[in-house]
């Protein structure tokens, strides 16, 4: 009895935990991902590289003394326009053509391999690894959590919790659903649809900058960063169901906890290869995601 | 000759489709003559002045052509964007150089075999992936590719993260004569070669009639089933020649470059070939050949003044997905069409 109490205290727990943290970053990437999917309609191959982008910007303005907490609200607001303008300089320029899946999946995947580069060309191809903002660490029943996790679980808590409030909540939020659900009602109704895409982009985008920015202390920074998450990412949108914020946390939180626990009994090379198969499996048995519909259909 | 046997009319093989519009195979094999011709002058000129380098580095771009090419049959052909076909490269560099190294330093035992490799592997990728559909599907062969090279990098028995060197030079028996790999212009010419042969073998294959079902599964793939045709089959067709042409490609790459290793499979391997098929020209199957010599010229002039390629190469590529969707081919096809007076 008390091996099993101290298995579960000493390695469960901690697992589920370190687990917990790769959750969290894993949602705040694929929330933007399912947003803009659900919407637009749009598979952003670059949403890695945002996530990137974020990152090495909070990189830039600590290192002119912006202080980290004010980077969260900063560097996701400089996104904003960033987004926009991608938007409207690309991906609008193929939206209404036929095969707009593959084209703008073509566009943000090229978008992706510029942008990967232009890291490389400013910043080098080393690893950069910011400071902890918060140090130190809480004994709670005999086990230590960092202060800085503990503290990132918060704010991805209070983000998703945002999110959902901003999509289901706010009249920005039923126009988005609305231009998803049905666009050309959408627009017969006043909503300025172009707009909407436009604002939705920037949206997913910033969240996406602000996980990197969160993520940045814990990850490190270097140009390929992008690509560590995001095949979890995509499977989290796939297992969740595109479009849905709350299929996205769910199954975010399912394949992370998968994996690391699974890393418990069998080595972590293992751990693509499982989320791969949980992957293919879902695709298999339930195409349309655990929560599928889209954005929109409630 | 293949063009001695007329296409039901004038009427171009391949619709314009949806994504670009596709030349008509007749003059695609004119600029596959074209291309021949160049290349063969290109290979006088490199013996003329004794280059090692350039003969070198223009059968690597016929080989990635090989590659290009089988990323062209799934998308420009029959709409499938393969985010993973260097999985099948990769494998088939690793089967031809295990064989050379360990079994027999026999080309055409290490080819066969690469095939085999290619085509069990694609027919597993394809039962894996083919249900799904645009982003699935991609992501599926994304994932595959991600989750191979992985076990490759993390296999010590293969060589792991290191690969393999150390694969030896080989004679290829062309019955009449030998040639040697080491030798730079007949190792090319032999590439070249095959290459088109795959080309012409590719282009005959899409006018029988289980290739034009793979055509007909892109320009209109509601309309299929009402023929009396299951496109799983037609997709399932697809990537296994698809996994082969890739296989076969790869298998080459290390008797040039007498060595392997995971990178080969990597993301960046399978992205470059498609956008070499979107430069070059989709559907074309000519075009990823163009499309290669120009990407690998283009890497190597910039190459020169900085290591930051990428983004120019990257930038050429969103400008054509967005102003010419029809690739280098579709340009070549305008201006032409433009000279004769009549609308393209």
């Amino acid at each position: 009895m008390g091996a099993l109490v101290d298995y579960i205290q000493f390695v469960l727990v901690p697992q589920v935990f370190n687990g917990l943290t790769i959750g969290v970053a894993v949602i705040l990437i694929a929330l933007g991902l399912t947003i803009i999917f659900g919407l637009l309609d749009v598979f952003n191959m670059a949403h890695g590289e945002f996530y990137a982008l974020g990152a090495y910007l909070g990189v830039t303005l600590a290192g002119r003394g912006v202080s980290f907490w004010l980077l969260l609200l900063l560097v996701p607001l400089l996104l904003v326009p960033v987004g926009i303008l991608v938007d409207r300089a690309l991906i609008q320029r193929v939206f209404h053509r036929k095969e707009r899946h593959m084209l703008t999946m073509l566009l943000t995947f090229g978008l992706a391999g510029v942008m990967e580069d232009v890291f490389k060309a400013i910043y080098g191809a080393n690893i950069i690894k910011p400071a902890t903002p918060l140090t130190g660490g809480i004994d709670f029943l005999g086990n230590y959590f960092p202060t800085y996790r503990v503290f990132l679980l918060a704010v991805g808590a209070l983000t998703i919790a945002g999110v959902w409030l901003v999509v289901n909540k706010t009249s920005f939020g039923a126009m988005v659903r609305a231009a998803a659900f049905d666009r050309q009602m959408a627009a017969s109704l006043g909503v300025p649809v172009r707009r909407v895409y436009s604002a939705t982009f920037a949206f997913g985008v910033a969240l996406a900058a602000l996980a990197g920015v969160l993520l940045a202390p814990l990850y490190s920074v270097f140009p390929t960063m992008g690509k560590d998450f995001i095949l979890l990412a995509f499977t989290a949108v796939i297992v969740g169901g595109f479009g849905s914020v709350r299929g996205v946390v769910l199954g975010g939180l399912l394949l992370t906890q998968i994996q690391s626990l699974a890393s418990l009994y069998v080595s972590p090379v293992w751990g693509d290869p499982i989320v791969f198969g949980i992957m293919v499996l879902v695709l298999f048995v339930r195409p349309q995601g655990i929560f599928g519909g889209k954005l929109g259909h409630a | 000759m293949l063009e001695s046997t007329p296409l039901v009319q004038s009427t171009p093989l391949v619709q314009p489709a949806k994504l670009g519009r596709v030349a008509a195979y007749e003059w695609s094999h004119r600029s596959a003559q074209v291309f021949i011709a160049a290349a063969l002058v290109f290979t006088g000129v490199a013996v003329f002045v004794g280059d090692t380098f350039f003969l070198r580095l223009a059968t690597e771009a016929l080989i990635y052509a090989g590659l290009a090419m089988s990323v062209d049959l799934l998308l420009g052909v029959t709409g499938m964007l393969s985010l993973g076909q260097a999985l099948f490269f990769g494998l088939g560099s690793y089967a031809s150089t295990l064989v050379l190294k360990h079994v027999t330093p026999s080309f055409w035992v290490a080819m066969a075999v690469a095939l085999a490799v290619g085509t069990v592997a694609g027919a597993i990728g394809a039962v894996l992936s083919i249900r799904a559909r645009g982003v699935y599907f991609a992501l599926i062969t994304f994932g595959m590719a991600q989750v191979v090279s992985k076990v490759v990098y993390n296999t010590r028995s293969i060589g792991g993260s290191d690969g393999i060197i150390g694969i030896p030079v080989i004679k290829v028996n062309l019955l009449l004569f030998e040639v040697d790999t080491a030798s730079p212009a007949g190792f090319f010419l032999l590439v070249l070669a095959l290459v088109m042969l795959l080309y012409f073998g590719l282009a005959y294959l899409l006018r029988t009639p289980a290739g034009r079902v793979l055509v007909a599964v892109r320009t209109n793939e509601a309309r299929v089933p009402f023929l009396g045709y299951q496109i799983r089959n037609a997709r399932f067709l697809a990537f296994v020649v698809a996994a082969d042409l890739a296989a076969f490609a790869g298998a080459l790459y290390p008797m040039l470059r007498g060595f392997v290793s995971p990178e080969l499979m990597y993301f960046n391997v399978s992205g470059d070939a498609v956008v070499t098929v979107v430069i070059g020209g989709l559907g074309t199957l000519i075009g990823p050949i163009y499309g290669s010599v120009v990407i690998t010229a283009l890497k190597s002039i910039i190459g020169t003044y900085t290591d930051h390629y990428p983004i120019v190469i990257g930038a050429l590529f969103m400008l054509a997905v967005i102003a010419f969707p029809n690739g280098l081919m579709g340009a070549v096809d305008t201006l032409r069409a433009r000279r004769k007076g009549g609308s393209p």
